[in-house]
């Protein structure tokens, strides 16, 4: 019980306190200068907002959030396959290496007008952007995870003449989790932004459709309400996170040593 | 069938590595043998080729010149019989699996069917780990890990141990007490007839007398055999041994002659 109460105090307590006093300079400030509603709305309107249609939030919410994890899933499935391959011929790196840059350095907001014409108005585009933008960071890490593995451990596999595929799995694999993690705090927040941008050009429902009309109308609380939903779903995501990796990297440096 | 005497033999063995800016001769014409179930220790100085030659022996490398043979074939005959255990000098267990675990990991890469006659558990309490057969390479010490990195090796009981200065990293009170260790885990295969054999490579030359039948000097890079030392203590060997003028005559002598030829 102490060691809760220390940890709340240690690790929630100061950003809450920060939170609070940006939130009340902000509610001051809107007072004091008598900033209109429509330039930007006091943090009172946004909860306003959001507290008289929660389930309309949540919603939304829910639709982005399935379109960014369906894309997330996809397209690090694509490149953790990919890279094992890469891992295991240089060939292939060189091929397919370059084209993997050209999608990464093409600005999202250029290719999601195409998605649009190329794949129709449902949830496919978005899922196909999150996916794309989860690629690359996942590709660049599982192909370094793969690689980096202990020489002694990988001459030992060697000397019991372990089969490729027996290294891959046994060693390889569990080697690459602490990059693979690494990759998944990048890319599923960049998930999130592909399929919020992939809804402003063709969405018909989800947070990115809710900011879009919101900002259409004027309608800064709606506006500022959806920011706040996609911050905390970060902070969710990213709490969740860390607690999979204590729990999957229990073994590995970086988590032994912030006990 | 032919009675092998031998099981390990070299023949004429050199080798050169090519991938450097100029080539790099590291063996130079290695001729021996080792009886089966004795005790060989290489020693020499820093890059004489001792890691090397180990993996010649090992199979994992093929010399430049020259012929390795294990039980009368190819050294590779006798790892693809799961017949050579490896130790090396980082015990490079891996830090996800438990103790058991990775005492495992051989009979987990060879597959089904092959494993009838091996029990980890077993190996385990051989080198004193019963206990900490759950625990995980980041809980113990250096010296516990280098126990379990044996287990490792001995489990499919491989009639060819070779270790690669494998208490090299281990603190010095550790370290001596790992030998006696080692040596009582080699000697609880009676007769001494059916011991393993083991090359044993180490830079220490106080290591290679406390455990060896026989210690062969290379001398420095390429290495060449410059002294190949029969050692006539009696075993068992006890760390008390160690003071007692006989030994302390064959490490005097062996350090002469590295002297001389580093």
């Amino acid at each position: 019980m102490r060691v809760v109460t220390r940890a709340l105090v240690t690790y929630v307590l100061p950003p809450v306190i920060a939170c609070a006093l940006v939130l009340a300079f902000w509610e001051f400030y809107i007072a004091w200068k008598d900033v209109h509603i429509i330039v930007m709305p006091a943090p009172s309107d946004v909860a306003e907002r959001f507290i008289e249609d929660p389930e309309f939030f949540a919603r939304e919410a829910m639709w982005t959030l399935y379109e960014a994890t369906l894309g997330l899933l996809l397209g690090s499935l694509a490149a953790i396959l990919l890279a094992a391959v890469m891992a295991h011929s240089r060939t292939v790196e060189r091929t397919v290496f370059p084209l993997a840059i050209i999608a990464k350095v093409t600005p999202l907001v250029a290719i999601a007008p195409v998605l649009v014409i190329v794949l129709g108005f449902g949830t496919t585009p978005k899922v196909v952007v999150a996916a794309l933008l989860s690629f690359f960071p996942m590709l660049v890490n599982a192909l370094t995870g793969f690689r980096d593995v202990n020489t002694g451990s990988l001459e030992f596999m060697r000397s019991m003449r372990a089969s490729t595929w027996a290294i891959f799995s046994k060693l390889r694999w569990p080697s690459a989790q602490p990059y693979l993690f690494a990759a998944l705090r990048i890319t599923y927040p960049l998930a999130l932004i592909g399929a919020v941008v992939a809804e402003w050009f063709t969405g018909d429902r989800g947070l990115g459709v809710v900011i879009y009309v919101a900002n259409a109308n004027l309608d800064t609380p709606t506006l500022f309400a959806s920011i706040a939903v996609l911050a905390f779903i970060g902070i969710v995501i990213n709490v969740a996170l860390s607690l999979l990796e204590r729990r999957v990297l229990f073994w590995h440096e970086s988590v032994r040593t912030t006990h | 069938m032919a009675v092998v005497q031998n099981h390990v033999s070299l023949s004429g063995l050199s080798h050169v590595f090519e991938d450097g800016r100029a080539p790099l001769r590291v063996l130079d014409n290695l001729t021996f043998s080792v009886p089966r179930g004795r005790f060989l220790s290489i020693i020499g100085p820093s890059g004489c080729g001792k890691s090397t030659l180990l993996r010649a022996i090992g199979g994992l490398l093929h010399p430049s010149e020259g012929v390795v043979s294990v039980d009368g074939e190819q050294p590779g005959r006798a790892q693809g019989r799961r017949d050579v255990g490896f130790v090396f000098q980082d015990p490079s267990l891996l830090p996800w699996r438990s103790v058991i675990a990775n005492v495992r990991l051989p009979l987990e890469i060879a597959g089904n069917g092959r494993v009838d006659n091996a029990d980890p558990d077993a190996v385990l309490e051989m080198v004193g780990l019963a206990d900490f057969r759950n625990y995980y390479p980041h809980q113990l010490s250096g010296g516990m890990q280098q126990r379990v990195a044996l287990a490792r090796a001995i489990v499919f009981d491989p009639s060819l141990l070779l270790m690669d200065e494998p208490f090299g990293a281990l603190d010095e009170i550790t370290r001596s007490a790992m030998r006696y260790e080692l040596l009582r885990i080699w000697q609880s295969q009676a007769p001494a007839a059916e011991r393993r054999t083991v090359v044993f490579v180490t830079h220490s030359v106080a290591e290679a007398v406390a455990v060896s039948d026989r210690v062969i000097v290379l001398s420095k890079q390429p290495g060449r055999i410059v002294a190949d030392v029969d050692i006539e203590l009696p075993r068992p060997r006890t760390e008390e041994a160690e003071r007692t003028q006989p030994f302390l005559d064959y490490t005097n002598h062996l350090r002469d002659v590295l002297r001389a030829a580093a």
